[in-house]
């Protein structure tokens, strides 16, 4: 499509995005009684520059049998920050406030909702056009 | 595929609130259990600390029991002269296991697993309507 992110293109990034915000706050919610953890969240405004770059890490490649394939130890959410505004902390230092973490999650879960609802819409459509719009 | 590895992130949350639920009711059922001899130490409560693990194999974070630790604050006492763990003035000690404090570290303990359990069910609604773009 002409260099141009198609729409399924966009909706499958949004949902590759959602997915690992998903985990992220599965991450929180399991930590929410870990000493000194901070809980993560992703930023939206990464998810532009996310578009633009590619997802997958670069890798040398193999071409010889003995060459070991690395295993990369980065954090595959590495580019979860640790929240700003923290709601309040316990004494043992952890800040999981389990209530805002199930709210994120929530508001996830909709918005992943609507690009599937989205990408169904859109198909449909491409559907309605083959057809000849007798539907 | 990142949304399975939420279900097992929230599955390790849920094994370490299991463990603590399991320290919860061990301190719970020793409540009462003294020493045998004179001046021998009754139960000593148990504690139970989290820490966060990176699970090389899944790729993701996990949460795990730490260690078990235990109490060290001190003994309550009682005038119990006929008991056989008394000491030479009638004082028998008793565990530091307040059931009070016991079940509010209980109900949180349900509390956290409730959460991980949302976790999982939110990502598994989200992997069904993904799954619902094929229909």
């Amino acid at each position: 499509m002409d260099g141009k992110l198609s729409i399924t293109d966009v909706i499958a990034k949004r949902m590759q995005w959602l997915t690992a915000r998903q985990n992220v706050l599965t991450k929180n919610i399991a930590n929410a009684d870990t000493p000194n953890y901070i809980p993560r969240d992703l930023k939206d405004g990464s998810f532009t520059r996310a578009l633009s770059r590619q997802s997958q890490p670069i890798r040398p490649a193999a071409t010889n049998s003995s060459h070991i394939q690395g295993v990369s130890l980065r954090d595959p959410d590495g580019r979860a920050r640790e929240q700003e505004e923290l709601y309040e902390t316990a004494p043992a230092g952890n800040a999981v406030v389990i209530e805002e973490q199930l709210v994120n999650m929530t508001q996830n879960q909709t918005d992943f909702q609507t690009m599937t609802q989205l990408y169904r819409k859109h198909v449909a459509m491409i559907r309605m056009a083959l057809k000849g719009g007798s539907a | 595929m990142d949304l399975f590895k939420t279900l097992h992130i929230a599955a390790s949350g849920m094994r370490a609130q299991g463990t603590r639920l399991r320290v919860i009711a061990e301190n719970v059922a020793n409540a009462e259990s003294l020493a045998q001899t004179p001046g021998g130490q009754p139960y000593r409560r148990k504690l139970v600390s989290f820490a966060n693990a990176m699970d090389r194999e899944l790729g993701a974070e996990t949460v795990r029991v730490r260690k078990i630790m235990t109490d060290k604050s001190e003994f309550s006492r009682a005038y119990q002269p006929g008991h056989p763990a008394a000491d030479d003035d009638g004082y028998v000690l008793r565990p530091n296991v307040n059931t009070l404090i016991e079940m509010t570290d209980m109900r949180e303990a349900q509390r956290s697993y409730e959460a991980n359990l949302k976790a999982i069910e939110a990502s598994r609604s989200m992997l069904q309507k993904t799954l619902q773009i094929l229909s």
